[in-house]
């Protein structure tokens, strides 16, 4: 009994230290097929590597149909990697995990449900107590600015607050990764300011490690500390850019001009990474052409 | 300008009386066409002097349920209960097979087809074969009944499944949450009105079920009463069992609506 027990505190330290200086997410070599093996095999991500340390906030930034939202999944456990490897916290993904929150491009709230509820649906799922968690959802709702709106359903919400209210619904079990796929891209402009706007004062208090997947550049440029710009064909990582603002930031670094530099150079590397002819690309032609094969 | 101020002002006031009677009209006009049927119906018999054999007049059928009310309350009993086991064995069996065949695509592919083929036959003219199979008690008459109304749950409940916002259960599932708890807190409530409008339909086919289980095989019952007031010629009669199996069928089918109320209360929904 002794003699089996003794060792264990050693490997266990060991691998807590390891857990420090180890990146929060590791991808290596990640790829993914849809209906591999067939006439029809899409290549959706192909050997895709990064990694993140802890407290990181990094975009993902690439066209629509790019396989960034795949790459997200997989990060998620929702999933599978068809080759490659995926690391969280020194464990690979095998699965769900609920240390990882994920926001989906809709805010997929429960229509039978109140805001209130809906933010307390990840506590009722997982089993926790609700009443544990009923006074931080009601403080994460007053934070992005719908007290008052508790007890109201999704169809009484604008599309802004349905999101917001999916911000809260994630945070409120407080996982330790967030993944965000899209989650401002089905509102309007001046609703994604807003968003933009809250989620950095979000960042600012509660400091997770963050991948989100957008295809705004200003938007990945003002939220994230690093982005990584995917290309299609093939569907990979072409850049690797820290983004040297301070923080807190505000909407109003979107006319810095350091910040429009930022912008313009990526969206050159998306371009030249991207499939379409450069007559279109130039903006001069357009009569799309479809490219050759 | 100053014309139009009191135009304006009167034509307030008639949307006023308009907007009232517009509102009564989906409650008014039912009610007033039925009453002018009825009344149709009675200045008719009457004045044709047409054989109460043939059409009984309103009244006379109204004198003739309030002789027979008692007797036609017990007959109802058990029409009633053997439509309430109907349902219940169709409403479990149909929202069971919808789960199996939602998760199991292997069965779905082999039974879905079948179900959907059965929808389309006359299941009605299988009834003899219920009494040959169990006989002439209450079992087959429930058997059949069941068997008429299950078609209508299992469609309706799998199309609710299957309906269900997938991103919804993808969150149920990126929380590690089981199948099965995916199952109850997203897919189930996200069917409920699906199910409910199955519900709806299964419960007037159970009463078509045992009035004709009724009238093949019964000894008791209103299925059995109409057709022996029938075979008495009694028209009267047939017509006030009538009137007692509508109030019947109203009140059950009335029963699924209350409890689709009390249960999308619960989940919240209006």
């Amino acid at each position: 009994m002794i003699s089996v027990g003794t060792p264990l505190p050693a490997p266990r330290d060991s691998s807590m230290s390891i857990a420090k200086v180890r990146p929060c997410l590791e991808a290596s070599g990640v790829r993914k097929v849809y209906g591999a093996g067939t006439a029809a095999a899409v290549e959706a991500v192909s050997t895709v590597s990064f990694t993140v340390p802890h407290g990181q906030f990094v975009a993902i930034l690439g066209p629509s149909g790019c396989g960034k939202s795949t790459l997200l999944m997989m990060v998620g456990g929702l999933e599978t990697v068809s080759s490659g490897s995926i690391i969280v916290n020194g464990e690979a993904m095998t699965g769900p995990r609920t240390s990882i929150g994920i926001m989906f491009q809709d805010p997929t709230l429960l229509p039978w449900k109140s805001a209130l509820d809906n933010v307390l649906f990840p506590v009722r799922v997982l089993k926790r107590s609700m009443d544990d968690y009923r006074q931080t959802a009601y403080g994460l709702l007053q934070q992005v600015g719908l007290d008052g709106f508790e007890h109201k359903r999704p169809h009484e919400l604008s599309g802004g607050m349905r999101q917001r209210v999916a911000i809260c619904r994630t945070l409120v079990y407080d996982p330790e990764v967030l993944l965000m796929d899209e989650p401002f891209s089905a509102l309007d402009a001046i609703s994604r300011d807003e968003m933009n706007e809250l989620l950095l004062d979000l960042w600012q208090q509660f400091t997770k490690t963050a991948l989100f997947v957008t295809h705004s550049i200003r938007e990945a440029v003002l939220l994230a500390d690093r982005v990584l710009v995917m290309t299609k064909r093939p569907a990979t990582i072409v850049e690797d850019l820290a983004i040297p603002f301070a923080r807190p930031r505000s909407i109003a670094l979107g006319e810095n001009r350091k910040f429009n530099e930022i912008c313009r150079h990526l969206r050159e590397r998306i371009e030249a990474g991207h499939d379409r002819p450069q007559a279109l690309r130039r903006g001069t032609a357009i009569r799309r052409r479809e490219p050759a094969t | 300008m100053s014309v139009g101020i009191p135009a304006a002002a009167a034509s307030r006031g008639v949307p006023a009386i308009g907007s009232s009677l517009r509102r009564a009209r989906p409650v008014a006009l039912p009610i007033a066409t039925a009453a002018a049927t009825l009344l149709l119906w009675q200045f008719t018999a009457v004045r044709l002097q047409i054989s109460a054999v043939i059409l009984p007049a309103p009244v006379e059928i109204a004198h003739e349920l309030w002789r027979a009310l008692p007797v036609l309350i017990s007959q109802a009993g058990p029409t009633a209960l053997d439509t309430l086991l109907a349902f219940a064995v169709a409403a479990i069996l149909g929202v069971g097979l919808a789960v199996i065949i939602t998760y199991s695509p292997l069965l779905r592919d082999t039974l879905y087809p079948n179900l959907v083929f059965f929808q389309l036959v006359p299941k009605v003219a299988l009834a003899p074969l219920f009494v040959i199979w169990l006989g002439f008690g209450s079992t087959s008459r429930v058997a059949f009944a069941a068997f008429i109304s299950f078609f209508p749950v299992v469609i309706a409940a799998a199309v609710g499944f299957a309906g269900t916002d997938p991103a919804a259960l993808q969150l149920c599932r990126s929380l590690t949450a089981s199948e099965w708890r995916c199952f109850m807190l997203v897919r189930f409530p996200f069917a409920l009105p699906a199910i409910f409008s199955g519900f709806k339909v299964a419960m007037t086919m159970a009463v078509v079920g045992v009035i004709i289980g009724e009238f093949i095989s019964s000894q008791a019952g209103l299925g059995h009463y109409i057709l022996n007031a029938g075979s008495r010629l009694n028209t009267a009669d047939v017509f006030a069992a009538l009137g007692v199996l509508c109030a019947l069928g109203v009140g059950l089918y009335g029963a699924v609506a209350l409890a689709e109320l009390c249960i999308r209360r619960v989940y919240g929904r209006h």
